[in-house]
């Protein structure tokens, strides 16, 4: 297990470098090349000369080779992500301002799709074909259809102007703890987050079940005399536990980019809206960090998903260590 | 008394078995919310095509409307109402069709072509070529996709054929992965192998036994594919990144009516939010089905 893990992480990293050369090599297709972002930050009727000088401020007219090994040493090395070019921060201060808020956001939206998502599609499983089964599937085909912004938007206009019971967006403090002293503000963001992911991981867990029950030995608990309960709970949740743990750890990335959307439509101060602001203001180091970071976090709950899946299914366990 | 043969009841003939083509589409036809699905799509599809033609009315310029009222309700002259420039929405409603329409299935198109040519190449060759091309997969995996989507779309311009190849850049990945992993298993068969040690190319052996056997994993995955295509591009629309003005898109339309509604305009977004999330919902239904008349154990043998 431990030369396991260990290859993994050293699979990781190079993967990580991977992200970090696409990254940074796409600036350099912007119309203006590598100085796109002084245009962005001088003025579009910036002079040629004040254009370069910033470049050079920024270290930008070294030759490309220099300045991408530049950057890995420097982040690998230092953990210094660099600069940014349009706030007067450096890019590890941007992240640590606002990712606890994008954690509480995709966190605790991650804790009720889980604990309502996995009942749901065992329930769907047992009682396939049935009324109850077929309604599980339409709500969560429409859930999947209908595009992030416009849940979003809808569920702001019903439940916080034509039914003005919740706040239409969450407390403004830069603070961690800010969210809490208005919880009421998180419900909109955390249910709406929640919907969206709940469509894929229900059906993803009906699947799973599906494919457990037609299995020999759930016929055996069955003839054995094992109550329907106990087959479900006991025999099928467990052997469908493994994809799903798997589903959760590949699910970070897809819940941080719905968190970019909601946190645009809720005015929810996070990582994502500092994204799309990063990205509109071609603010590379920014975009750069966030990126790298996310990428680490994804890699992460990969890792951590195949060594659960260790835990709740021993046979992968003996292969790993096999190896 | 007819002269022609008495039609042979497929489902009676025991001697010889039906075509599997034809089965194929008999367990479709079975699956009545499919075939809905698919009639739907398909009506939808030509109101979009060829409504701007049957009725052109204005959707352009935005001066020649003048006349007429911005934000008003539906009457008999506008059925579904005027938007914010003081268009027509059920015209608007066609007129941006297209665009989402054309954009989701040529999008949807490249990354399917893109992705199969990948996963073949990775899955049937395996070892270091597999291990190094599913770790660039890994890595733009985890580069968070409205992320790469934006950067590339403020990189390249916002043009229409530059949509069509971001979103298709963009959106290939896990299609490559899926693929890769059937290529993976058919060159483990038995016929695969067999191929091999009569001397068969690599290269025959893909065109001969890889791709035919994985094309229903293709076909399923090509269809969910244009459904995230639509979904990507209306997100762009939502960001202020899709088609410009005065050309539009469903998203773009969406994005607009939905500010709209806090002025009660629900003309705006009910009608269009219908529209949108039915040809999703049945796109996705579409492949589901596909998926279900592609599996061999539902054929007779």
């Amino acid at each position: 297990m431990f030369s396991y893990v260990i290859r993994r992480i050293v699979q990781s990293i190079i993967v990580l470098l991977i992200v970090m050369l696409v990254t940074f090599t796409l600036p350099y297709f912007q119309y203006h090349g590598i100085l796109g972002p002084a245009y962005a930050v001088l003025g579009t009727k910036a002079s040629p000369a004040n254009v370069r000088i910033w470049g050079i401020q920024h270290g930008m007219m070294h030759p490309y080779v220099v300045r991408f090994f530049t950057y890995v040493g420097q982040v690998f090395l230092h953990f210094n992500l660099g600069h940014s070019y349009k706030q007067n921060m450096s890019v590890l201060q941007i992240i640590r301002l606002y990712i606890p808020r994008t954690i509480w956001l995709a966190a605790s939206s991650l804790f009720f799709t889980t604990i309502i998502a996995i009942p749901l599609g065992i329930a769907q499983a047992s009682k396939r074909n049935t009324r109850f089964d077929y309604a599980g599937t339409g709500v969560a085909f429409i859930l999947y259809g209908v595009p992030a912004f416009l849940l979003c938007q809808l569920a702001l206009d019903f439940f916080s102007f034509h039914f003005p019971h919740l706040p239409s967006s969450p407390p403004q403090g830069v603070a961690p703890w800010a969210i809490f002293t208005n919880p009421v503000g998180f419900i909109l963001p955390v249910a709406c987050l929640t919907l969206l992911s709940l469509a894929f991981l229900s059906r993803f867990m009906r699947g799973a079940v599906l494919e457990v029950l037609v299995q020999d030995y759930m016929r055996t608990a069955k003839a054995k005399g094992c109550s329907n309960r106990r087959t479900l709970m006991r025999h099928a949740f467990r052997n469908a536990l493994g994809p799903i743990v798997v589903i959760l750890g590949l699910s970070i990335p897809g819940l941080l980019g719905g968190a970019l959307i909601i946190e645009s439509v809720f005015n929810y101060g996070g990582l994502g809206i500092q994204t799309v602001a990063a990205a509109t203001n071609l603010d590379i180091p920014v975009i750069l960090g966030i990126t790298l970071l996310i990428s680490i976090l994804t890699l992460a709950g990969n890792l951590i998903a195949d060594i659960m899946l260790g835990i709740v299914n021993p046979r992968i366990r003996v292969e790993g260590t096999g190896r | 008394m007819t002269l022609t043969r008495e039609p042979v009841d497929d489902t009676q003939s025991t001697d010889q078995v039906t075509p599997v083509w034809r089965q194929r589409i008999r367990i479709f036809r079975h699956n009545k919310l499919a075939v809905i699905s698919v009639v739907y799509l398909v009506f939808i599809t030509a109101l979009c095509y060829l409504m701007p033609h049957i009725d052109p009315g204005n959707q352009t310029n935005q001066a020649a409307t003048f006349g007429f009222r911005w934000n008003a309700p539906p009457s008999a002259h506008h059925w579904l109402g005027t938007d914010s420039s003081g268009f027509d929405e059920l015209g608007r409603i066609w007129y941006g069709g297209q665009y989402s329409m054309t954009l989701g299935f040529l999008a949807g198109f490249i990354t399917i072509v893109v992705g199969t040519v990948y996963g073949m190449i990775s899955g049937f060759f395996g070892g270091v070529v597999d291990t190094v091309m599913m770790r660039i997969i890994d890595a733009m995996l985890s580069i968070p996709f409205y992320f790469l989507l934006i950067t590339l779309i403020t990189i390249f311009g916002r043009s229409t054929t530059f949509l069509i190849v971001v979103i298709g850049v963009t959106g290939w990945f896990g299609n490559a992965r899926i693929i890769r992993g059937d290529a993976l298993l058919i060159r483990k068969l038995e016929y695969s192998q067999a191929a091999t040690s009569m001397g068969a190319s690599k290269w025959h052996i893909i065109r001969q036994h890889v791709f035919p056997n994985s094309i229903s994993n293709i076909v399923t995955v090509a269809t969910f594919s244009v459904a995230d295509a639509i979904l990507a591009l209306s997100a762009l629309g939502f960001l202020g990144l899709g088609i410009r003005a005065p050309q539009t898109d469903w998203g773009t339309m969406l994005q607009y009516g939905a500010v709209q509604l806090q002025n009660n305009y629900w003309w705006q977004v009910y009608p269009l939010g219908a529209i949108f999330i039915l040809v999703v919902v049945s796109i996705n239904y579409i492949g589901d089905a596909l998926r279900d008349a592609f599996e061999v154990r539902l054929l007779e043998r």
